[in-house]
């Protein structure tokens, strides 16, 4: 069964909101007051406090920017949070029967604003020791997993500082646990609804034990509670540790409304041999600054990252992928595809750190932008630093360009009409992400939500047209 | 093996050398207003040039020093002598020049290339021109080849036109200290139309210890014409460290082309912080062909401002990082105008510890339609002690830009030393040919004597490691 629980929020008066600088954060609530107001309302164990505690220093201590690379391109100035009061205490739930699962899915965790609206499991993931729940649930019925996983924040990038904001002030949380040797055939949904005028920070935990698979569809759409024009916040992190030969696909849709700005930093330690795919799309919000960590600390262990991001309107897209080689022979694969319309912006900046033990890397960064409009403008960042020469490859390319004329020409002269043999282009230019994602029925989302965007772009501006 | 390294010192003894120069006049250690006031007084300077170096130094003091690229913290800036000047006036024959300073450009081999082929030399000996000569045909045709103190004299009008336009006292803290203390470097001036038919060269050197060199250089080239400048540039080698921060300007008018060549071989204790921007207005061609050998940290990005339609800009930059160095270098491409054209190429080489670092900007401004851009960085490491790090930022705000990037990383492969090797060359010769194939795309622009005194210098570079 699902135990809702009703949300108690703690409203914080409207703060008028303060003149800010391109790197000041939008928002002032995060402080002492408000992490001994969670602990206290959730009634959380000692360790806890003092962990959040810790990150709160952290948080405090650490620039908005932590790399030199790319300090001048942090722009916050389309956020204005003061009125996203954080949620305090959040409904708590454990995925313990398969009532409300869809077809085709193992698992789905729908976390409503601050309600848990399903949770739910299928039953042979649970009698393979699958587990699904929120953190506020694992933290009252098993703490000794609860504090292993969650003290010290070992899976949250020690310089960012959203992320120990995060740990700090996390008020929502899921944890995907696959024991080791367990094969979860269909993919595990995690659905995050979100867009009331408020706050929602929150961490999202994958652990995967030595040589289980899995896949993991997170979805961030909009919640019923959606006020226009008044901004929201959803601050979170995914922490995923995958065991030795362990395989993750792990998906994320972002589809929030034009008020939400998305923080969201993603760190994965992956052991030896172990390997994942991630397949991100980057299409709502007004301001989104994600930063993806990928620690490929064991020998033979494998990423595949590929992103896109569809922009339009005013939309910032601000994208930073860290990929540190640190075991033998391991492999990385990178790729940013970014199409822009109207006056959008994206920041694709990723680095890739070989180290001196990554003896045999190969690794490979490409960062490709399609611009549309005369007014919209990308920014393609993808470095290198090399410790270690002995590697199988260590390269990087970038392009950026409007529709392929020559691609248009064959369409056209094929009998297609040039609005359609555009959309073709720029969907085709997509496809790669919406393949990979591990459910079919989240794929057709993704197609029809780019393809609704693109025809809202060439029916609103006509700035489509113009390329 | 030893007999080679022995052979390899003594060549390179030649071109380390310190002189006791007996100093005319040189100002005291450290910079302040006074330090200013007095240099200009020293040059006897009009009354703006003095308000300019107050208003660089006053800016210089409000600046921070930049915290990326490479270590800075070691310079101190109370140490430097920031002028000082070897004899009383400008030498216009050969025979006038101080035996002491013969001496020293004899080893350098200036008059012998001199009479061999090249049109002009200027040299700088620390921080005053004290030998120039132009060709006569090249005075009968108007091409001006002279210090840039006497030419603040003797071409008031052009030199108040361009100076300080391209580069900004203000543009970064090295820029505004020698916009505040500059002396000394070249000043090219060829009106319309006119084609030099041979490169015009200047040497450059620092004698002295702790003798900071902030030459200033400014290159005029009129509607339609064509010039080749060439600089390069030995130190005595000291314990202490020197500071080299050059500015160069180049205003390349309409239909007009330049080419810069570069060969840095400063010795491993010179910091060199140059700053180097070009203008190229409607259809003109700026070239900058820049290669860093020496230096302890060099932090060199030569710049082209695309500012008139149809300009084409190319930059070749190679750098090669030995033990204790740190090779910052990189080219930047700002289009500001349709239908310009820019291409970067890099090629690194990393080896006993020393890092090499690509850094290189490629921005297309809004109305710039049109535009073709391609970056190229490639990276040699020749062992697991090197670093090599490639950092471009490309930032793109029109649609039908065409952008490409590509960066590579590599080792020099075993298969073909060993395929060398089955040829009867010694792994040393292996090696180095295969470096010299590497950067052969920089040393095919040059002119053959250079071709030749460059390969000799990395094979020196070479075999000092190996040896």
């Amino acid at each position: 069964m699902t135990e809702i629980v009703e949300p108690s929020p703690v409203d914080a008066p409207p703060v008028k909101a303060p003149r800010r600088l391109r790197a000041d954060l939008p928002f002032v609530f995060a402080d002492r007051v408000l992490v001994e107001t969670l602990v206290a309302e959730r009634r959380e164990p000692a360790w806890l406090l003092e962990d959040r505690l810790a990150a709160l220093a952290l948080f405090e201590a650490l620039p908005v920017e932590s790399s030199q690379l790319y300090t001048p391109y942090v722009d916050l100035r389309a956020a204005s949070l003061d009125g996203a009061a954080p949620y305090v205490v959040t409904g708590a739930a454990a995925a313990s029967s398969s009532s409300g699962l869809p077809e085709g899915v193992a698992g789905l965790l729908e976390i409503d604003e601050d309600v848990v609206s399903v949770a739910a499991l299928s039953d042979e993931a649970r009698a393979a020791g699958v587990r699904l729940l929120t953190l506020g649930e694992l933290v009252a019925t098993d703490e000794r997993l609860a504090r292993e996983l969650l003290a010290g924040g070992a899976l949250i990038p020690v310089d960012e500082k959203l992320a120990e904001l995060s740990r700090a002030a996390w008020s929502q949380g899921v944890l995907v646990h696959v024991p080791a040797g367990v094969r979860v055939e269909q993919p595990i949904v995690v659905r995050w609804a979100v867009g009331a005028p408020r706050s929602v920070i929150g961490r999202t935990l994958i652990v995967l034990g030595d040589g289980a698979e899995a896949s993991v569809v997170e979805e961030l759409v909009t919640s019923g509670g959606v006020i226009s024009g008044a901004q929201a916040m959803l601050c979170a992190t995914t922490e995923i540790r995958l065991g030795a030969h362990a395989r993750l696909a792990m998906a994320s849709l972002q589809e929030t409304g034009p008020d939400q700005v998305v923080f969201q930093q993603r760190r994965a330690d992956i052991g030896e041999a172990a390997d994942l795919r991630w397949a991100l799309a980057q299409l709502g919000a007004r301001l989104v600054r994600s930063r993806v960590d990928n620690v490929l600390a064991g020998d033979r262990s494998t990423v595949e990252q590929v992103e896109i991001v569809f922009g339009s309107s005013d939309q910032l897209h601000d994208l930073t992928s860290y990929t540190r080689h640190v075991g033998r022979d391991t492999t990385g694969q990178l790729m940013s595809k970014g199409v822009l319309m109207d006056r959008a912006r994206t920041y694709m900046k990723g680095l890739i750190q070989i180290e001196k033990t990554a003896i045999g890397t190969d690794s490979y960064l490409g960062e490709f932008g399609m611009n549309l409009s005369k007014a919209a403008r990308a920014v393609a960042i993808p470095s290198l630093e090399i410790d270690q020469p002995d590697c199988r490859r260590a390269a990087h390319s970038s392009s950026v360009g409007p529709i392929d004329e020559t691609q248009l020409f064959y369409l056209e002269s094929r009998g297609i009409a040039p609005d359609d043999a555009r959309k073709f282009i720029v969907l085709g230019f997509l496809e790669p992400v919406v393949a990979r994602v591990p459910l079919e029925e989240a794929q057709d989302r993704l197609r029809e939500a780019l393809e609704a965007k693109w025809d809202a772009g060439l029916a609103g501006t006509g700035a489509a047209t113009a390329a | 093996m030893t007999s080679t390294r022995d052979l390899v010192q003594d060549e390179r003894d030649q071109f380390a050398f310190h002189d006791d120069i007996v100093y005319l006049a040189q100002t005291k250690r450290g910079l302040t207003r006074d330090t200013v006031e007095e240099i200009s007084r020293f040059k006897n300077e009009p009354d703006w040039m003095l308000q300019y170096r107050l208003r660089a130094y006053e800016h210089f003091l409000k600046r921070k020093m930049p915290t990326w690229g490479g270590r800075l913290a070691d310079i101190d800036l109370d140490k430097i002598v920031y002028y000082r000047k070897p004899s009383e006036r400008e030498e216009k024959s050969w025979d006038d020049v101080p035996e002491k300073i013969k001496a020293t450009f004899e080893k350098l081999g200036i008059p012998e290339a001199e009479r061999k082929f090249l049109a002009g030399v200027g040299a700088q000996y620390d921080s005053e021109v004290v030998y120039h000569s132009v060709r006569e045909e090249l005075s009968k045709i108007g091409v001006v080849f002279m210090g840039t103190d006497q030419a603040l004299k003797e071409y008031p009008e052009i030199f108040r036109t361009y100076f300080g336009t391209v580069v900004p006292a203000e543009d970064n803290k090295f820029a505004a200290l020698n916009a505040a203390v500059w002396s000394g470097g070249s000043f090219v001036y060829v009106p319309k139309g006119v084609e030099v038919p041979l490169p015009l060269q200047a040497y450059f050197r620092i004698n002295g210890e702790n003798t900071g060199q902030f030459e200033r250089t400014l290159i005029v080239v009129d509607e339609g014409a064509k010039v080749h400048y060439i600089e390069g540039c030995t130190a005595p080698i000291y314990a202490t460290d020197s500071l080299h921060a050059a500015v160069v300007e180049v205003v390349a008018l309409a239909g007009s082309k330049v080419r810069y060549t570069t060969i840095q071989n400063w010795s491993n204790d010179v910091y060199n912080l140059v700053t180097k921007r070009a203008h190229a207005y409607a259809n003109s061609t700026v070239e900058w062909v820049d290669a860093n050998t020496g230096s302890r940290l060099t932090m060199k990005y030569p710049a082209i401002y695309l500012r008139g339609e149809g300009a084409t800009a190319e930059v070749i930059s190679v750098a090669v990082a030995g033990r204790g160095q740190h090779q910052d270098t990189g080219a930047k491409a700002v289009h500001l105008a349709p239908n310009t054209t820019s291409r970067i190429v890099s090629k690194s080489v990393s080896k006993d510890g020393g890092r090499a670092t690509y850094r290189g900007q490629l921005k297309v401004a809004p109305g710039a339609t049109g535009v073709t851009a391609s970056v190229r960085c490639d990276a040699l490491m020749l062992d697991d002690q090197s670093r090599s790090d490639t950092y471009p930022y490309i930032d793109i705000n029109e649609d039908d830009t065409t952008m490409t990037h590509e960066a590579t990383v590599g080792k020099v492969s075993a298969e073909q030393v060993f395929y060398l090797m089955s040829r009867g060359l010694t792994e040393n010769e292996a090696t180095n040919l295969i470096v010299q194939g590497f950067l052969e795309v920089f040393t095919k622009e040059l002119p053959m004597e250079y071709a030749i005194e460059f390969n000799r210098l990395v094979k020196l570079e070479m075999e000092g490691s190996l040896g």
